[in-house]
């Protein structure tokens, strides 16, 4: 008995050693799901709120991969698999250079920018990024009318290989031969990505040449000149891991890589879920609107911290704003419109809509910039200063519309023109609960001032079809988002907020929502781009924000961040916080300059 | 009649919810009697303030002064802010900087701040502490700012011509107001919401909307179930097969789903209380239809039936007669449970968004929504949500205890 016991173990132990003997021939394969079920927590940097469902694709031409812990491109592109040849700083509105080698350079004209690409930079399959490829990209975005494509083609005429290393982007020109936009000009670099030609043929070749093929196929063997690449993705999660190849390590780059081996977003079902997992320490990192965010460390006393200490927590950046539609009835009169902003409760939108994740008006005057200190420094606070308002000013409005003859005629209430009282809607899609929440109260400054004014809720997929309708009567008082940080801000939030040239357009994604029509600010938004003169720039911005706050086509309820940023240190610390002198900007360590806070980060106790 | 009341009244479960849902009628109907708000008046600048009574600062300054001696006072100043958690904080960041364990007593609260004042350094970041513990000795080292002053406050107003603060009044620290005496107190017994508006008014109006909905509903559910059950029972035939044609394909549709659909077609505009309540209706009636007609063939045979045929009555006056009156009993109970189910139903619509449209009338769904989606389960408000499930809880409780009580007195074989 004892000797069969121990024949059986002696043949087994030789199969042991056999297989064991047959993998070690082989290098040990890694399977990315059984991997991705149990990530190492001290390599991997969790995030929540960038995904919601899973990944289509990694198509960087595509606009349709759903796919945001890899592929965003815009003002702060994500360029964690991909990169940009400059990235764009929020923080001081300056461009650094990633794949370029030192600052771009202007020709006297304005007309033509140039810059290198540095030496070491390469792909992840180890070739070199050339100029040949920024050129391509560029071809590419053209000729299969990408997104990109048809955003640029109005402004830049070509960008051209000089050499291998060197660049040029070649600006539109106008009838008197200036660069139609050089503002857009030189967003261009930090915008998009640089793709890479090789790889760039092989899907043409995939396709054989339909644009429409082209943007939908799912790139699944795009190469990367990033940091990461794609490791593992299904409906609960999205894992990226470092290419510790990365050419960045290169002295002329980071010197270094990155610190988390995985970058992963597990695919939270909604808010509370990635609220939740954040308070338990699962995700390091969460861009969700996380209502009273304070309590956490407050109350919790958890090791969670904002890019700010103290309220409004975030660096704002965007101007959530309601427009006035002026087709609808009194509200082309501006007594009306200014005395509607007027009485609105801001105070209140910010403390109970945005639990004080926003600065107040009080602290940051409305004008058309946002509250970070490079648009600030714009215009002239002295000049405007009597035409900003900082609301639930009941009196002044009640007295504007007295003044203006517009008072209750029939006794009801409500205040009239021509005998007909002034009622409209306050309109904001639904679930959208921060928005929702901004526009009752927006309602409720109506009560006070004898205008009716209620509140409509509907589905985003209405929403949407009727306020990019520039001939809808359907909303009268709507909200819609504005353009956040980027290079060519303010200049694009001053065209968005007030160019003619959306006005009454349909399918209008782009601004003016309300119809608002004046030449001067049009003259004044064809001139801003071609000014290099701080002075006069100023000068124009100030104009600009004269206009806006004396005609009030639309008023801002709040200010609101373009990433919303809490970091929990339970695992990674050293994230980019205001304090700590780094001038990285709470970009998710991904978007624009926000990724140099990935060089930082290290393991808590180390 | 009279018998069945006086019966019910003897039933203790039946009294008990009858107790408990008068106590919810009567709070419905007296308190805006004493609180005359709007429920939906937004009151509180910011979101959810703990229940408590708040006293206006302002005015405590100008209320009439009264000065005891409380032994006890001072250690309560610094226990608010110098709990056991702090003192135990403060020793690990003086021995991690460098201060023996043993010359540190955190149960000496003078020597404590001595050696908490001469070392303290924001700036230090020890290793292994997270920039998030650095934050909140910063906090911590804010909040002790003065504690152990002796000194009182000095209040001070500006001078509106040189602009230069004028000492007013000064605040001793035994000085106390009484708070009948403060010009403008506030109880908010179940703090604010998100709106920042008073929870107990509004949940109080809710629970008058929700009772509504659920009347609303119950009726109309109760109505068509009575009369198709009725109409298929008695006059069978055609009838009775088209009826239950309809009726079995409503049951196998989970009425949710159909409530759902409805809903949402309906769209948020549209969709007022009373609205939610015919919808809600209109899709729970199967049940009660199907109960009646089993109920109305075992008597539609029955002598004084048949005998009221033969002397002519017509098919109303035999239904309302001699038909409705033995199932009448169970009726109400139905109608009972559908009232309680239409409460809930509009708490799971309202929390799906697909309830009544938002801040036009409170109800206890939308109350349950609006505390979810500014996520205060997670951040532990409980006065947010808490009561609102406790009143649907208590509603459909006594509701549901009425109805069992009732069953006992018109069922014999039920009772105990």
């Amino acid at each position: 008995m004892k000797k069969s016991i121990f024949r059986v173990l002696s043949v087994l132990i030789a199969v042991v050693m056999f297989a064991g003997a047959l993998a070690a021939c082989k290098p040990a394969e890694v399977d990315p799901a059984e991997v991705a079920a149990a990530l190492p927590r001290e390599e991997t940097l969790y995030y929540a709120g960038l995904q919601w469902g899973s990944v289509v694709g990694w198509n960087p031409y595509s606009s349709n991969n759903n796919n945001a812990l890899a592929v965003a491109q815009g003002a702060n592109a994500r360029i964690v698999m991909f990169e940009t040849p400059y990235m764009y700083n929020m923080i001081d509105g300056k461009q650094y250079p990633l794949l370029a080698d030192g600052d771009y350079t202007w020709n006297d004209a304005m007309t033509e920018l140039t810059f290198t690409l540095k030496d070491a930079a390469k792909w992840s399959d180890g070739t070199k990024v050339t100029a040949e490829d920024v050129a391509y990209t560029f071809d590419t975005h053209i000729k299969y009318e990408t997104s990109t494509g048809v955003g640029v083609a109005d402004y830049v005429e070509d960008v051209v290989a000089v050499d291998e290393k060197t660049v040029t982007v070649k600006a539109k020109l106008n009838d008197a031969g200036q660069a139609v936009n050089p503002l857009v000009v030189s967003a261009y670099v930090s915008d998009n990505y640089v793709i890479q030609k090789a790889w760039t043929e092989t899907l043409e070749e995939r396709v054989a040449g339909d644009a429409e093929a082209f943007k939908a196929d799912p790139g699944d063997d795009a190469i990367g000149s990033g940091p990461y690449m794609p490791f593992y993705d299904d409906d609960t999660k999205v894992v990226l891991i470092r290419n510790d190849k990365y050419w960045g390590k290169d002295k002329s780059m980071w010197g270094m890589l990155p610190a988390p081996k995985y970058l992963a977003h597990t695919i939270y079902a909604d808010n509370n879920a990635g609220f939740l997992a954040l308070k338990a320490g699962e995700v390091d990192i969460s861009q969700q609107f996380n209502s009273n965010v304070q309590d956490l460390w407050l109350v919790d006393n958890l090791p969670i911290s904002t890019y700010l200490d103290d309220a409004p927590y975030g660096l704002t950046a965007s101007l959530p704003t309601a427009y006035f539609n002026l087709k609808s009835f009194g509200l082309d009169n501006v007594a009306v419109r200014k005395a509607i902003a007027m009485a609105v409760d801001y105070d209140t939108i910010i403390a109970n809509a945005m639990t004080n994740q926003s600065p107040t008006f009080n602290q940051v005057p409305r004008s058309v910039m946002n509250p970070t200190d490079g648009e600030q420094a714009l215009y002239d606070h002295a000049a405007v200063a009597d035409l900003q308002w900082a609301g639930n000013d009941v009196e002044g409005a009640n007295k504007l519309l007295d003044d203006a003859g517009i008072v209750d005629t029939d006794g009801d209430g409500y205040r009239d023109i021509d005998g007909t009282k002034l009622s409209y809607n306050a309109v904001c899609p639904n679930g959208w609960s921060d928005w929702q929440a901004a526009i009752e109260i927006v309602a409720a400054a109506g009560e006070k001032i004898g205008i009716e004014i209620t509140t409509y809720f509907p589905e985003w997929s209405v929403y949407q079809t009727v306020f990019t309708d520039g001939n809808q009567e359907e909303y009268d008082i709507f909200m819609v988002w504005s353009n956040g940080a980027g290079p060519t801000n303010p200049w694009g939030r001053v065209r968005q907020l007030m160019s003619s040239d959306f006005a009454g357009t349909t399918g209008n994604w782009n601004g003016n929502w309300g119809g608002y029509v004046n030449p001067r600010i049009d003259e004044i938004i064809a001139e801003i781009p071609q000014t290099t003169d701080q002075a006069k720039l100023v000068e124009l911005y100030t104009e600009a924000t004269e206009i806006y706050l004396t005609d009030v086509p639309s008023f801002t309820l709040m200010y609101r961040p373009d990433q919303f940023y809490t970091v929990n240190e339970s695992v990674w610390t050293d994230f980019p916080a205001a304090t700590d002198g780094r001038n990285i900007p709470p970009m998710n360590l991904a978007d624009g300059y926000g990724v140099a806070g990935l060089y930082y980060l290290t393991l808590v106790g180390d | 009649m009279k018998h069945i009341l006086h019966e019910a009244f003897r039933s203790p479960k039946f009294v008990t919810g009858f107790v408990i849902f008068m106590a919810i009628l009567a709070l419905v109907v007296f308190y805006p009697l004493f609180v005359t708000d709007h429920p939906l008046a937004i009151i509180g600048q910011g979101t959810f303030f703990p229940p408590g009574i708040y006293v206006s600062v302002y005015d405590t300054t100008n209320a009439p002064q009264y000065t005891m001696m409380l032994p006890e006072a001072e250690g309560n100043r610094i226990g608010a802010k110098l709990g056991d958690v702090e003192r135990e904080a403060m020793r690990e960041w003086l021995i991690d900087f460098g201060i023996p364990r043993a010359e540190i007593d955190i149960d000496d609260t003078a020597k404590l701040m001595t050696l908490w004042d001469a070392y303290y350094d924001p700036a230090l970041r020890f290793q292994g502490m997270t920039s998030a513990r650095q934050k909140y000795f910063a906090r911590l080292d804010a909040s002790l700012e003065g504690l152990l002053v002796m000194e009182p406050r000095v209040i001070a107003v500006p001078n509106t011509e040189t602009g230069a603060f004028e000492a007013s009044q000064s605040i001793e620290l035994t000085d106390f107001v009484n708070v009948n005496e403060v010009a403008n107190v506030r109880v908010l017994p179940l703090g604010t919401d998100n709106f920042g508006r008073d929870m107990l008014t509004q949940l109080v109006s809710a629970i008058g909307t929700s009772l509504q909905i659920g009347l609303v509903a119950g009726t109309v559910a109760t109505l068509i179930g009575l009369t198709l059950g009725l109409m298929a029972g008695y006059i069978g035939g055609l009838v009775d097969d088209v009826i239950m044609f309809f009726t079995n394909l409503f049951t196998a549709i989970p009425g949710i789903v159909l409530l759902i659909l409805i809903s949402y077609s309906i769209g948020q505009e549209n969709r007022g209380a009373v609205t939610v309540a015919v919808v809600i209706g209109v899709t729970s009636w199967v049940w009660t239809t199907r109960a009646v007609r089993a109920q109305v063939i075992s008597l539609r045979n029955r002598d004084h039936v048949n005998l009221s045929k033969l002397s002519g009555h017509s098919i109303f006056h035999i239904i309302f007669a001699d038909i409705l009156p033995y199932i009448l009993s169970y009726v109400v109970m139905a109608f009972i449970l559908q009232i309680s189910s239409g409460i809930l139903a509009e708490a799971g619509l309202s929390i799906l968004g697909l309830g009544p449209k938002t801040t036009d009338v409170p109800t206890l769904g939308l109350m349950m929504r609006w505390a979810m989606i500014y996520s205060a389960h997670i951040l532990n408000k409980w006065w947010a949500f808490f009561p609102v499930i406790v009143a649907i809880a208590l509603i459909s409780f006594s509701l549901n205890l009425m109805n069992t009580g009732l069953d006992q007195v018109f069922n014999p074989a039920l009772r105990e």
